[in-house]
C-alpha cells in the first residue's frame, strides 16, 4: 500500500514547512534577517502504462498512459531577499544597507563571512566590529579623540578632531554582492559564508555594481511578514492533517483487506 | 477463484491505484506549480466462451492532468514567476527539454536562472536566461520580457504542448512531451508571485472517501463470494 508512504512524504514535507516558518517567526526581530521559504517538488513517477505505447496492431497508441506519483520532496529552502524596513536608532555606528550587498567580516578563524546586520560596535581600541566582536573589513580604527563620526552613503567614514574644522577621512566600508544569494551558507549570528553555488563575492564601493548604499543611524529590521508566515502556518497545519487523513484511510483499506478470507 | 472474484479484484486493484493518486495529490498540496492528477477507468471486455455473455472488468487505462489555474500567491521574490493562463516555462534538464509551471527560480553562481534542482530556464530562442549579477533591478513584463536596469534583455520562453494529452510527468514538477510544443499565446507571467498547487483538498478528500467506501464494498462482495463458494462446497459435500 503505497498510499501510506506517500502520505508520510506529505506529512514530513508539511512538518519541514512548519520548521522553516517557526524559524522565521522566531527571527521576527533579528536585524537584517530575511525570511526563508521551503519549496517542494514532486517525487518520481511510476510508469504503469507509458503514454504513446502501442495499444493495437494497427498502431493505435495510448494517448495518456498511467503514471503514479510517489509523493513529495523538499526541493530547496530559499531565502526571499526583500529589503527590511529601516529603523532609526540614532547610533553613529548603526548602518543599514539599502539595496543588495553584504558587509564583509573576518571571523576569528581567519575566514571571511558576510552579513547584513549593520549594528556595529567599536572595541576598546576603536576597531569597528560586529555585535559579536568580529572585525569588519577593511579594519578601520577610530581614534579615541575623534568626534562626530559620519558614515556617508558610499561608506566613507569621516571624523572631526578637536581644533580642526575639516573632517578627516578614516576609511571606506565596502560591500560584497553575490550572483546567487541563495547559495550562501548561513552559519548563524546573521553571518553567511561563500560556497560554490553562491559564486565569488563581487566587492565594490556601496552604490556601485548594483550594490546598495549605506545609511547611518538606522538598522535594517527583519523582513519577516507575520501575516504571510501565519497564513503559511495554517496551510501547513491543514496540509499535515489532510495527509494524516489519507494515512488513516489507507490504513482502513488495508484493515479491510486483512478481514477478507 | 471464479470470474466474479476476478472482476471485483480488478476493481479493487484499480481503487488501490486511485488511492495512490489521491495520496500523491494530497502530498503535493504545497508543491509550487503542481497539477492535479486523475485516473480514468475503462471497461476491459473478456470473453468467457462461445455464445456466453462477455465479462467486463475495470482497468485504469489513462489519466488526466488538470489544467486548472492554481492560486497565485504573492511572495515578493525577484525570481519568483507565475504563469497566468495556459503555457509552461521551458527548462533544460539532463534528459532534454522539459516543461514546468513551477516558477520558483534561483540565480546560480554564473547568473543563469535555474530551478531549485539546478535546471536552466530557457528563453524564447532556447538559450539559458542570464541575468547579470551586477544588475540593480530586474523586472519581468507580463509578456515574459526580462529587463535589467530598464533595458530589455531577453524573453522567457513560454510554450504550450502540441498535444496536451501526451504530457508525461517527470520528477521535479516537470513534464515532457513527445510531439513537441509551440510558443504560447495570450499567456501572462507575473513577477513576485508563485502559482500554488491546483489540488483542491475538498475534491480530493471526497474522492478519497469514495475510493475507500468502494474498496470496502468490493471487499464485502468478495467476502460474499467466498461465503457462496463455501456454502456450495458444504452443501455439495453433504449430498454425496
Amino acid at each position: 500500500m503505497r498510499a501510506l508512504d506517500i502520505a508520510a512524504t506529505g506529512m514530513s514535507a508539511q512538518q519541514m514547512r512548519v520548521d522553516v516558518i517557526s524559524n522565521n517567526i522566531a527571527n521576527m526581530s533579528t536585524t537584517g534577517y530575511s525570511p526563508r521559504r521551503a519549496d517542494f517538488a514532486d517525487l518520481h513517477y511510476q510508469q504503469m502504462t507509458r503514454a504513446g505505447a502501442i495499444n493495437a496492431a494497427d498502431g493505435t497508441v495510448v494517448p495518456a498512459g498511467v503514471q503514479l506519483g510517489l509523493g513529495v520532496r523538499p526541493a530547496a529552502v530559499t531565502v526571499t531577499w526583500e529589503q527590511g524596513s529601516l529603523q532609526a536608532t540614532g547610533g553613529d555606528l548603526d548602518i543599514a544597507i539599502e539595496g543588495r550587498g553584504y558587509l564583509e567580516v573576518t571571523l576569528p578563524s581567519g575566514e571571511t563571512a558576510y552579513t547584513r546586520d549593520g549594528a556595529l560596535q567599536r572595541t576598546g581600541d576603536g576597531l569597528i566590529v560586529t555585535a559579536d566582536g568580529f572585525e569588519v573589513n577593511p579594519g578601520i580604527t577610530i581614534p579615541t579623540d575623534a568626534r562626530d563620526l559620519t558614515i556617508n552613503a558610499d561608506g566613507e567614514i569621516y571624523v572631526y578632531f578637536a581644533g580642526d574644522p575639516q573632517p578627516q577621512l578614516l576609511g571606506q566600508l565596502i560591500l560584497s554582492g553575490f550572483s546567487n544569494d541563495n547559495g550562501l551558507e548561513a552559519i548563524g549570528s546573521n553571518l553567511f559564508i561563500e560556497t560554490g553555488a553562491s559564486g565569488p563575492p563581487l566587492a565594490a564601493q556601496p552604490g556601485q555594481d548594483g550594490l546598495g548604499t549605506l545609511r547611518q543611524g538606522y538598522v535594517e529590521q527583519s523582513s519577516v511578514d507575520a501575516v504571510r508566515e501565519i497564513t503559511g502556518l495554517i496551510e501547513a497545519q491543514r496540509g499535515y492533517e489532510l495527509n494524516a487523513k489519507v494515512m488513516t484511510a489507507a490504513d482502513q483499506m488495508l484493515g479491510a483487506t486483512t478481514q477478507v478470507r | 477463484m471464479d470470474n466474479p472474484g476476478y472482476t471485483s479484484l480488478t476493481r479493487l486493484s484499480g481503487l488501490m491505484r486511485e488511492m495512490q493518486v489521491v495520496a500523491n495529490n494530497i502530498a503535493n498540496i504545497s508543491t509550487t506549480g503542481f497539477r492535479t492528477e486523475g485516473v480514468i477507468f475503462a471497461e476491459h471486455i473478456a470473453e468467457t466462451g462461445r455464445n456466453e455473455p462477455s465479462l467486463s472488468m475495470g482497468t485504469a487505462v489513462g489519466r488526466s492532468i488538470s489544467g486548472q489555474q492554481g492560486a497565485l500567491q504573492r511572495t515578493g521574490g525577484e525570481f519568483d514567476f507565475a504563469i497566468e493562463g495556459e503555457g509552461y516555462f521551458l527548462i533544460d534538464t539532463p534528459q532534454g527539454e522539459a516543461l514546468t509551471r513551477a516558477g520558483a527560480f534561483i540565480r546560480n553562481e554564473v547568473g543563469e536562472m535555474v530551478t531549485p534542482d539546478g535546471f536552466r530556464l530557457l528563453d524564447a530562442g532556447g538559450a539559458p536566461v542570464f541575468v547579470p549579477p551586477t544588475a540593480t533591478s530586474m523586472a519581468l513584463a507580463p509578456d515574459g520580457t526580462i529587463s535589467v536596469d530598464g533595458q530589455p534583455l531577453t524573453v522567457v520562453g513560454l510554450v504550450v504542448p502540441n498535444d496536451p494529452l501526451e504530457l508525461s510527468r517527470v520528477a521535479g514538477t516537470a513534464f515532457t512531451v513527445q510531439s513537441g510544443y509551440s510558443p504560447a499565446e495570450n499567456t501572462r507571467v507575473l513577477q513576485g508571485y508563485l502559482e500554488a498547487s491546483n489540488v483542491d483538498p475538498v475534491l480530493q478528500v471526497a474522492r478519497m472517501i469514495e475510493v475507500q467506501r468502494a474498496y470496502e464494498l468490493g471487499q464485502s462482495f468478495m467476502d460474499a463470494e467466498d461465503t457462496r463458494i463455501r456454502d456450495f462446497l458444504r452443501t455439495a459435500g453433504q449430498r454425496s
